[in-house]
């Protein structure tokens, strides 16, 4: 801000100096030429009635002549000056006016106006360099979550589109190159609120430079980057990235998840979605022979996970030697039946469309579902704007970068707890998984529900510290019940408990409590309000646990505890 | 030589000398304080308050300061004159002017030391 003022002063030096020069002169002269007052007697003006007359006239406000006629050489002098002083000053309107409309300075403007939102920001928040695609969509899943977000773009277009949009909180947003530490600098890297960096642009390299970046400058901020080469995901990986996501082997991970553990699936998909939004069914991938057009790095990781799942597949490939196919693949673009029938596509069971170019890919299930109807299909979009379409075709799974990427980071950004839970999650046996979203859904419904992690520490839940300092035991119970009456269960179910290096998949709610725990729970958003109740009020606390009220006054607190143990139990509990 | 710092100098010179001229004389003595000397230390500290603006240096920002202040007391002084011209008696009235003006004086004095100290270092 101080650099802006500073510019605006350096550049009104002109402007301003031909205003002060012409009005002394105007001034001056107005004060010297003889006149008379209504009398007759012979008036010149003071210096102060001339500057008033000259400042009215200046600004074309115009008065007329006071405070009496003015004599012939007072009129003459009054002309002169009308053109002496009127030009300057619309010149130096001008000036700033133009100043004002400078693009350099409304740059100028913008940037140092992002630099102060982003000082200003008292709650934890997380950067997004690339309001793509995947950024806008992990935006808008973190501002649902009610976390605050700043973002960096290269396009004014977008930066544009993000003003916008209709987000809960105020996200502010830089056009700028996020590969420039300067500009990493002003989104917030060294703010001490600042909980990591997404770096999501469609540029492996803006990527790499980024992540690079900010682990030199604050190497304590969680770092998420997208990479779709193996060479970046390495480098990336060497200078110490926390997160590497491509997302074309996350798919085949999923596709694979859906395959041997859809309960698995469905679990992560709905513990990263956005809450509000409803669930989608599960598909069931059939076990069998399926065609894969498209060898690219999309393909090759679809192949090498339904092959780990052990099914057969055939490859469709329009350029074998370029994406190294194995041998017996098919060579042609996927999009003509005779292809399709040279691979197989009457005896296959599922098709997986996943060319870079998403015409070719709905000509190629389109095609398929044409010979052989029960085919289950799985296309990949690779633009957004081809939703639409998609949509029309309905396919079984619809493969889509952004989401996948988007779904990723959440997990990671939501809570370290949540990946962590996560990746505990994907290890049990299907049926767990089953058993614990048959138990989410009745806890919270059909719709996707609010995560949090809380920690038993005097910042996070003073109430339970304070209880446990007194040395008065408290157990999960107490967190999961109706602060307005303890008889009602809150809408949540707790999911994973952390106490040291040991973590407790769905801790018993009978489990004690130590201080330092940390808990992920997950649960209807009115639940994680009133359990924020419980977490900083230790009387209500108390009533939660034993259902007795805590006296407010000090002398009634004495008296309670002098005459009260006689008469211990209250009517309540 | 540069131009720049000829024109520089000169106003900010010429911005003292003009003010002590208005500032000597016997305080209460109307005949020896003349309007136009005012009028004429105002606008010219007014110039090179201009001149200073949009250095960012440390001794740019105090010759602004300095500026400042002298600006701000002659058009203490000047509004004083136009308000009391005409009432009570008129040696009251340059008394109460003239020692406003001698407060710009020193703002005056401090900008052009800050000039001359400027000079001395000045190894070019």
């Amino acid at each position: 801000m101080n650099s802006i003022l500073f510019l605006i002063l350096r550049r009104m030096r002109a402007p301003l100096i031909t205003v002060i020069v012409t009005y002394t002169i105007a001034v001056v002269g107005m004060t010297l030429m003889p006149g008379h007052d209504p009398a007759g007697n012979p008036w010149q003006m003071s210096l102060f009635e001339a500057f008033y007359v000259i400042s009215y006239t200046a600004t074309t406000i115009g008065f007329g002549e006071v405070p009496f006629p003015y004599s012939p050489e007072q009129r003459i002098w009054m002309t002169f000056s009308i053109y002496l002083t009127v030009i300057p000053w619309f010149y130096g309107i001008g000036k700033i006016i133009g100043l004002v409309q400078d693009p350099g300075l409304r740059q100028a403007f913008r940037t140092s106006g992002f630099a102060r939102e982003v000082r200003n920001l008292q709650e934890p928040f997380y950067i997004i360099c690339g309001y793509g695609e995947t950024g806008s969509l992990l935006a808008r899943a973190l501002d649902g979550r009610g976390m605050r977000v700043v973002v960096v773009e290269l396009l004014q277009d977008r930066i544009n589109e993000l003003e916008l949009e209709d987000y809960e909180f105020d996200m502010p947003g830089l056009c700028a190159d996020a590969k420039l530490p300067d500009t990493l600098l002003k989104a917030g890297v060294l703010h001490p609120m600042c909980g990591g960096v997404a770096a999501l642009t469609d540029d492996d390299h803006a990527n790499l430079a980024i992540s690079v970046a900010v682990k030199l400058i604050n190497p304590k901020l969680n770092v998420l980057a997208r990479a779709e080469n193996n060479d970046t995901a390495a480098n990336m990986a060497s200078f110490g990235t926390d997160h590497i996501i491509n997302p074309y082997t996350l798919f085949g991970d999923h596709l694979a998840m859906e395959i041997h553990a859809l309960g698995s699936y469905l679990l992560h998909e709905w513990l990263t979605g956005v809450p509000g939004d409803c669930l989608s069914s599960p598909a069931c991938p059939p076990v069998g022979k399926w065609v894969v057009c498209g060898f690219g790095r999309f393909g090759k990781s679809v192949v090498e996970n339904l092959q780990r799942e052990g099914m057969s597949t055939i490859i469709v490939e329009a350029e074998p030697e370029m994406t190294h196919c194995p041998k017996g693949t098919i060579i042609g673009s996927g999009t003509d039946a005779k292809t399709l029938y040279e691979a197989g596509i009457e005896g296959a069971v599922g098709i997986v469309a996943g060319t870079d170019n998403d015409i070719n890919n709905l000509s190629i299930v389109m095609t398929a579902r044409e010979i052989n109807p029960n085919l289950f299909v799985v296309i990949r979009k690779n633009k957004r704007f081809n939703e639409p379409l998609f949509q029309q075709f309905n396919a079984d799974i619809t493969m889509d970068p952004s989401d996948i990427i988007a779904h990723e980071c959440l997990a990671h950004m939501i809570s370290p707890l949540l990946a962590h839970f996560l990746v505990l999650a994907r290890n049990q046996s299907n049926a767990w998984a089953n058993q614990l979203i048959s138990r989410l859904v009745e806890t919270v419904g059909e719709s996707v529900p609010e995560t949090w992690a809380i920690s038993i520490d005097h910042h996070e839940a003073p109430a339970v510290a304070n209880l446990l300092s007194w040395g008065l035991p408290v157990s999960l119970d107490a967190l999961m019940r109706d602060p307005a009456n303890r008889e009602e269960k809150l809408w949540l179910v707790p999911l994973l408990l952390n106490r040291g290096d040991q973590h407790i998949l769905l801790p018993e709610v009978t489990s004690a409590l130590l201080p330092g725990d940390r808990i992920l729970f997950c649960g209807r958003e009115s639940a994680k309000a009133y359990q924020s109740l419980l977490l900083s009020n230790h009387k209500t606390l108390t009533y939660v646990i034993n259902g007795r009220e805590i006296a407010e006054g000090m002398v009634w607190r004495w008296l309670v505890e002098k005459f009260g143990k006689a008469k211990a139990d209250p009517d309540k509990a | 030589m540069s131009l720049e710092k000829v024109v520089f100098g000169f106003f900010i010179v010429l911005a003292m000398t003009l003010n002590f001229g208005f500032f000597i004389g016997e305080i209460d003595n109307p005949m020896h304080h003349h309007v136009y000397e005012l009028y004429a230390a105002i606008v010219v500290n007014l110039i090179a308050t201009v001149l200073k603006f949009g250095d960012r240096t440390q001794i740019g920002a105090v010759h602004l300061a300095t500026s400042l202040v002298a600006v701000l007391q002659l058009v203490a002084a000047a509004v004083v004159w136009v308000a009391f011209s005409g009432g009570v008696d008129a040696s009251t009235t340059i008394t109460r002017v003239v020692s406003l003006s001698g407060g710009a004086l020193m703002a005056n004095v401090i900008s052009v030391i800050l000039l001359l100290a400027e000079t001395i270092t000045l190894r070019r």
